[in-house]
Order: C-alpha cells, then sequence, then structure tokens
C-alpha cells in the first residue's frame, strides 16, 4: 500500500474491470504459444517423422515433402503391433467396466448405508494410493506366478480390478445425490438393487463417463506392471511393443515413430472427440 | 435434512410383511457385500502383498522358488545403508523433487495467473494443446524426446549446432541425464498443473480483486496479497502431489532412456527397488529399500498433510 504513493502518474486503473493493458496480453499470449509449442511440438514430430520415408528419416524440414507409410509397414511387420494394439484394448476396456462396477458397487454401500467399520474400511482405501506399485511388486509378481498367470492378459487385468479413486469419487456422488428422488422409489418398493442400477446409475451418466474415460486412458498408458509380466509380444500390451525398436545396436527411428504414433492414436483420437470431458475428468481426479 | 424421516416406521407400511431373520441377517451382511469385491482386490493386490514384503525384508532370497528363503534379521537393512549406490538414489530422488517443483508447480502458477485474462476462446485453445503431454503413453514421451535428444540426428542437438554451439550429451552425460528426465517428467505435467491451477484461480471471487484494485493496489499487490494466499491450498496440493508421485512417475522415461545410467545418475530410489528386484534378484534387498520407501513417503505424505489441513482454513 505505502508503494502505491510513490508510483509516478497514478493511473487511473479503478474504472478498469479486468481488462488487462494490451503489453500484458501480449505476454500471456507469447507465454502461452511458447508452452504450448514445447508441449505439442515433440508429438508432432513424432507424426512427421513416421511419415518420412527411410531415405529422409534424418531431414530436419518441418514439413514432410514426401509422405510414407513404409515404416508403418515395417513396424507391423517386425513386431505383432496388431495383436499387442487388441490386447491393449481388451485390457483397457475390461478394466474400465471392472472398475466401474465394484466402484459403483462400494460407493453405494459406502453412501446409502451407515454400518460397522465404514469408516475403517473408507479408511483403508483412501490410503491405498500411498503404497507405490514398486513396493508390492515382488509379492505381486509371486502371486501371478503361483497362479500360473505370467504372460497373461488376465494378469494384467486382476490387479486393477478396483481403484480407490473410482469408489470416492462415487460414493461422493452418490452421497449428494437428491434424497427424495431415492425415498420416493423406496415408497414404491424398489429393491436397492433396482435404485442402485435404474435410479441412480442412469442419472450419474456425466460422473461415470469421466471416470470412465480417465480409467481408459491410464491403463491403456500402463507401463511398468506389463513390464514386470511379459514374456512374449503375442500377450502383451503396445506399450511394451514400443521398446523392441530400442537395440543395443541402435534405433530404428522410422518403425519407432510409426509404432509410438499407433499406440497413442486411439488416445489421440478419444482426445480430439471428446477434449472437454477428457480435461475435465483429468481435472476432477486432482480437485479433491 | 430429509434423511431422519427415512427411519421413522410409519414409512414403511408399503412393506408391511415380517423380515425373517434370514432377511434380518442378510440387511445386515449387505453393505460388507458390496463392498466386498473392491476390498477383495486391496487386500489381495496392496495390503497383503505390504505385509509380506515387510517379511521379505528380514529374508534373503533370489526369487526362484526352488532356492529356500533365509531369515537373516536385519542384515538387508544394515547391507542397504551402507550401499553408496542407495545414497545415491536417495540423493537423486530428492533432485528429482527439486527439480520437478519449479516445472510442475510454479511454472503452471506463474502461466495461470498470467493468461487468466485472455478471451475464453484463445485460453481454451492453449488450454486443449497444454494437455496433450498429460495423456500421452509415458513410454510414447519416451521414445519421442530419445528422439529429439538424440545426439547425433536429434532436431534439438542439430539445432543447437546450427547456432554455433556443441551438441549436448542430454542423456549420456551423467551430469545432465538427471535433469532431462526431471524436464520430460515435468513436461508431462506442465498442463494438468496449469488447469488445476487456473481453475482455482478463476474461482477466486471478482469482488474481493475489484476492492483491492479500488483501494488502489498494484497487480503485484494483488497477486501477492490475495491470489497466492487464496490458492495456497490448490498450490499444496499439487506439491502434495508432485513429492509423493513424481519420482514415480519418472520410472518409465528412466526406463526406456537411460536404465538408470550413467553409472546409477538417473537412477532414484523407485528405479532402485526395481533394479534390486528383478536386474540383481535380491529380493530382500528390494524390500527392505521398499520398507525403507514406503515408511519416509508416509511420514512425508503425514506431514504435508498436516500442512495442507492447517493452510486449507483460509478458504472459510
Amino acid at each position: 500500500m505505502t508503494i502505491d504513493a510513490t508510483l509516478p502518474g497514478a493511473m487511473p486503473r479503478p474504472a478498469r474491470r479486468a481488462r488487462p493493458a494490451r503489453w500484458e496480453a501480449g505476454i500471456g499470449h507469447g507465454l502461452m504459444i511458447l508452452t504450448a509449442l514445447i508441449c505439442v511440438f515433440p508429438i508432432y514430430w513424432m507424426i512427421v517423422t513416421s511419415l518420412r520415408p527411410e531415405n529422409a528419416i534424418f531431414s530436419t524440414r518441418l514439413w514432410p515433402d514426401t509422405a510414407s507409410l513404409e515404416n508403418y509397414a515395417y513396424a507391423l511387420r517386425a513386431v505383432p503391433i496388431r495383436q499387442m494394439l487388441v490386447n491393449t484394448f481388451i485390457v483397457s476396456f475390461t478394466v474400465t467396466v471392472i472398475q466401474l462396477v465394484t466402484g459403483i458397487l462400494a460407493g453405494y454401500a459406502f453412501a446409502r448405508w451407515r454400518f460397522r467399520g465404514s469408516a475403517l474400511f473408507f479408511g483403508a482405501i483412501a490410503l491405498t494410493w500411498l503404497v507405490p506399485l514398486q513396493v508390492v511388486m515382488i509379492p505381486n509378481y509371486l502371486l501371478v506366478s503361483r497362479l500360473g498367470m505370467i504372460d497373461t492378459l488376465g494378469a494384467l487385468i486382476l490387479p486393477h480390478v478396483a481403484s480407490a479413486f473410482a469408489i470416492m469419487l462415487l460414493a461422493q456422488s452418490m452421497r449428494s445425490f437428491p434424497s427424495e428422488v431415492i425415498e420416493a422409489a423406496r415408497m414404491d418398493g424398489a429393491s436397492h438393487a433396482h435404485i442402485l442400477w435404474q435410479v441412480i446409475v442412469p442419472n450419474l451418466r456425466g460422473t461415470l463417463a469421466s471416470l470412465a474415460i480417465l480409467i481408459f486412458i491410464s491403463t491403456w498408458n500402463e507401463y511398468f506392471w506389463p513390464l514386470l509380466l511379459s514374456r512374449t509380444p503375442e500377450n502383451s500390451v503396445v506399450q511394451i511393443g514400443l521398446q523392441m525398436f530400442i537395440t543395443s545396436e541402435g534405433t530404428q527411428w522410422g518403425p519407432l515413430m510409426a509404432a509410438s504414433t499407433m499406440a497413442s492414436l486411439p488416445i489421440l483420437l478419444i482426445y480430439l472427440v471428446l477434449q472437454r470431458q477428457v480435461i475435465a475428468s483429468f481435472m476432477k481426479s486432482g480437485l479433491r | 435434512m430429509t434423511e431422519t424421516s427415512s427411519s421413522l416406521p410409519t414409512l414403511s407400511r408399503t412393506r408391511p410383511r415380517e423380515i425373517t431373520p434370514r432377511q434380518r441377517l442378510y440387511r445386515r451382511l449387505r453393505p460388507y457385500l458390496y463392498l466386498l469385491p473392491a476390498i477383495l482386490c486391496f487386500v489381495v493386490w496392496i495390503y497383503e502383498p505390504l505385509a509380506r514384503a515387510f517379511m521379505l525384508s528380514f529374508q534373503q532370497w533370489n526369487l526362484l522358488p526352488t532356492t529356500p528363503k533365509v531369515w537373516i534379521g536385519l542384515e538387508n537393512y544394515r547391507n542397504i545403508f551402507a550401499l553408496p549406490k542407495f545414497w545415491q538414489a536417495l540423493a537423486n530422488t530428492w533432485y528429482y523433487l527439486l527439480g520437478l517443483l519449479p516445472l510442475a508447480v510454479a511454472l503452471p502458477l506463474a502461466i495461470a495467473i498470467f493468461t487468466q485474462d485472455l478471451p475464453a476462446r484463445s485460453r481454451n485453445l492453449y488450454r486443449a494443446l497444454i494437455f496433450v503431454p498429460m495423456i500421452v503413453p509415458p513410454v510414447v514421451g519416451a521414445a519421442v524426446w530419445r528422439w529429439l535428444l538424440d545426439s547425433n540426428h536429434g532436431i534439438v542437438n542439430l539445432a543447437l549446432q546450427g547456432l554455433g554451439l556443441e551438441p549436448v550429451g542430454f542423456l549420456s552425460n551423467a551430469s545432465i541425464a538427471l535433469w532431462t528426465i526431471t524436464f520430460i517428467t515435468g513436461w508431462k505435467l506442465i498442463g494438468f498443473s496449469t488447469l488445476i491451477l487456473a481453475a482455482a484461480n478463476a474461482s477466486i471471487d471478482e469482488a474481493l480483486i475489484e476492492a483491492a484494485r479500488l483501494d488502489g493496489a498494484t497487480r503485484w499487490e494483488i497477486v501477492r496479497d490475495i491470489r497466492l494466499p487464496l490458492l495456497s491450498p490448490t498450490i499444496l496440493l499439487l506439491v502434495l502431489m508432485v513429492v509423493l508421485l513424481g519420482a514415480q512417475w519418472s520410472f518409465a522415461y528412466i526406463h526406456v532412456l537411460t536404465e538408470g545410467g550413467p553409472l546409477g545418475a538417473t537412477t532414484n530410489i523407485y528405479y532402485l527397488l526395481w533394479q534390486f528386484g528383478f536386474g540383481s534378484l535380491s529380493v530382500g534387498w528390494s524390500s527392505a529399500s521398499a520398507v525403507i520407501l514406503f515408511v519416509g513417503f508416509g511420514l512425508l505424505a503425514m506431514a504435508l498433510f498436516a500442512l495442507k489441513a492447517r493452510f486449507s482454513f483460509h478458504d472459510d
């Protein structure tokens, strides 16, 4: 406050409502354009490189003059990428559906009933994110091996049958669900199962959709757990396949970029179509 | 407000029949049945393994079913604490966090505050663009950066050479590689943090800002005395996320880009666990460091939570 008096020319500031000076807007735009470039250029460069014919792979032109699908053909021949993409899709889809179901059931239990130990259970679920996967990796690996499930897709799904985030988010949104609607259904003699699946779930479509996006993307991107379990490319996910183009003799940049593009294409497509929902669901995961 | 009425017996006239003991038992068990799938998953894949990791940390074993486990007490812990590699990894973990905080908290904070007044249209476009790294698979991010930073043909080094500079061994130089990995981890988070902070910033009551402005506060004073204090719970939340998860997020980058090298320069504590467990098959060492990691980060989390609880009073 005291500084203000010494400022030269007490500008007619008060009348201006949140309208920044032109140079400030300029700096804002500049800052954002720079950040956006740093964020997007690597992905752009990946796609451009993947489209270059082999003799132009080291070209530094920002635009591919002659587009070719050579690298894609090679990548598909060298590594069973197609099978891996299918596997990744199966795992991500299954995990998404199961996590939603277990989340809906558990969320309903917390939101609807008061029962002995409910706080304890809730706390135990909330605390799971304090346990990094690296801490429990050896016992988990041993369990999978005892089940004889090393190198299977099932083993990639099983540890992700439930997620603390899904449960807590759904419990929260079910708690704020209008109780009059539920009471009305109760009066009509509806069972709990009926209320849950016919009344609440259809009304939580938005939350469930954004949750599904989040689960699908993070399962698709998962790397650590598949890395532990994968033995053969045919039973593995696409994230593991990428590494096959990086060898000690050198890296096949063209095919690697083509495979990388294929591995991120489904996610990028989801993002192109559902951009707003994707951003919103990721933000929900942080804002709690 | 209305939930008290639900338990009143007068409302149950639509269900006049008496309940059998069997039904009563079912009613009491019902919440647990709904919880069962989730709880089972957490017990089988998180809590039981946690206890098992604790047990394994007192044993010597090489992961082969044919060799017996030998109980050696605290020997693993003693060995690990005597290992320079462990302290190096711990120091590296610290550097990762130190490097990530400016990238994943301070820079996004500046961007969020600086761009709050931009027109909605361009702001949405920027939002969409800076968010892309967050959704790209980490392995893809690693592969792409490996290509960009390649010492012979990578475009970054070619650009540096174009400017008349020496090429930089971003991933092969022991004193730079750690910061490269930190930068890539931060690259992934910038968009996410910016959006979180921008949302919190936008929810600040404009009347407060307006009042301060009428009082003659400068733009910087408004940021320092109004925005930053009101944003502090969100800032703390992000700090919490970065501190607890940051080093973990770098795993894919380390594994694909440097495998912990050169000379352990990029090995953090999470990567060390992986090397102990699946590189050198020393289950005891890996488990002991897992226990140390879990306890250490648990204490850190509690401290940060306490701090956050104290700061959150600002809201009210």
